[in-house]
């Protein structure tokens, strides 16, 4: 039976109903048509998935939309503003932290929110910071690099 | 992959979540972190008509420092736990093994009393609650039991919860002075990892005498469940606390207290060999930690 949920998406209000079996990464993308945020295994180990959820990264594959009633979640949709992209988006355009793109939405969330708590991370915190998030791609050398260069 | 479909419930206190356990039994999975369950439900490894989720019970993901132990709530998250200044101060051996759980976004989700629940061998947080001599709090309507935790565990996923019982949280001794722990955890990579040897141990010695006057060791990934070595501990009792002993207590680890099986992950002879390296290890920080304690 479908529930009525209110969240906040990237500073916007919504409420809708969800199924009980929706999780959060699939009513992002089918019902909000949020499709940044990414999905690669479904399983919780790729991380392509990444939001922020009252503050924390996790995996909105994981989590059920019904348990989002409530909370404030941020995507990567959230991040450019009308003048373009954020710094930290930049960041990765500029340093080649980007091929194919899938992992990019979750390693920026993830990179986002390391850097909001923490704006001057070690390296050792940077590469734990991402260490949910794979990519297939680049061979995080690049990303990590995009990462360190927005330290404050 | 989709989820099949159930009936979510989310009760808001613990006597709404027994009464619903109650009336539903075995029809109903506890829904914590959902980190191992919904990939579980995702895969068809498990079924269940009804989950009940218990994230909207605050008391379940509370840490209180009571006088001489501490209480963690079975919703309390590995980041959570992690954080806690009274973790890092004197339980050090668990907040290693909640830092190093599968990786920076699982760690925000999963539970301690997941961990527990799903039973893993190698589960991250095990070796550390037993070593801690922690009980566990089980509630079913209308009655409580404590359950020890080195007799929580019955099988590779089974533990003694019964079909209407929750799991509400763990209490720990807080550890006397002169007493240290430490964990250590081997998988093929450092994060999103399933443990191919995880080891804890804990000793307590008398600064007079310098004798260890007590020791847990607990070996994860080398049995059917977590467990304690028990002829190690033996060895090492009495003992001075030094390489010779911390050695001698490694061998009898080694030896006699782990039952390794082959996998992909690992031989069983590589497993029992590096018991010994983690036991021994494991023992001689947590001696250097006693001495600073």
């Amino acid at each position: 039976m479908k529930k009525i949920i209110s969240l906040t998406i990237n500073d916007q209000s919504h409420e809708i109903a969800v199924e009980p079996n929706i999780t959060l990464a699939d009513m992002l993308r089918y019902e909000l048509a949020l499709t940044g945020t990414k999905k690669g295994c479904d399983t919780g180990d790729c991380g392509a998935c990444t939001v922020i959820m009252d503050g924390d990264v996790v995996n909105s594959c994981l989590v059920l939309a019904i348990q989002a009633n409530g909370s404030v979640i941020e995507t990567i949709e959230g991040l450019s503003t009308d003048e373009g992209l954020s710094p930290l988006q930049e960041a990765f355009v500029e340093k080649g932290a980007i091929q194919c793109g899938f992992c990019s939405p979750g390693i920026i969330m993830s990179a986002k929110n390391l850097l909001d708590k923490n704006p001057n991370p070690t390296e050792d915190q940077i590469r734990e910071g991402v260490s949910g998030n794979l990519c297939r791609c680049t061979g995080y050398q690049k990303i990590f690099e995009a990462i360190e260069s927005q330290r404050s | 992959m989709l989820l099949p479909m159930f009936e979510f419930h989310e009760p808001l206190s613990i006597e709404e979540a027994l009464e619903l356990k109650k009336k539903l039994g075995q029809n109903a999975r506890i829904l914590a972190g959902g980190t191992d369950l919904l990939v579980h439900l995702k895969k068809k490894l498990v079924k269940t008509d009804n989950l009940i989720s218990l994230s909207r019970i605050k008391a379940l993901s509370l840490i209180t420092e009571q006088k001489d132990s501490i209480f963690i709530g079975a919703c309390a998250t590995m980041a959570q736990i992690s954080r806690s200044p009274v973790i890092a101060k004197k339980f050090t051996a668990l907040k290693s093994g909640c830092d190093n759980l599968g990786n920076h976004l699982i760690r925000n989700r999963a539970t301690i009393g997941g961990n527990a629940c799903n039973a893993s061998p190698a589960g991250d947080t095990l070796p550390a609650l037993l070593i801690y001599d922690s009980v566990a709090l089980l509630e079913s309507y209308g009655k409580k039991r404590e359950i020890p935790i080195a007799d929580f565990f019955t099988g590779p996923g089974k533990s003694c919860i019964q079909p209407d019982e929750i799991l509400t949280g763990f209490r720990l001794p807080i550890p006397t002075d002169h007493s240290g722990a430490h964990y250590i955890q081997l998988g093929k990579r450092k994060s999103s990892e399933i443990n191919v040897v995880n080891v804890a141990s804990f000793l307590e010695y008398d600064p007079g005498t310098k004798k260890v006057i007590t020791t847990r060791i607990a070996l994860g990934s080398v049995a059917a469940t977590p467990i304690r070595a028990a002829r190690a501990e033996a060895a090492l009792l009495g003992q001075a606390p030094e390489e010779a002993s911390f050695f001698a207590a490694a061998e009898m680890a080694r030896r006699e207290d782990c039952r390794p099986i082959d996998d992909f992950r690992g031989t069983a002879g590589y497993r029992q060999a590096m018991v010994g390296v983690l036991t021994k290890r494991t023992l001689a920080t947590a001696y250097e930690r006693a001495k600073g304690a």
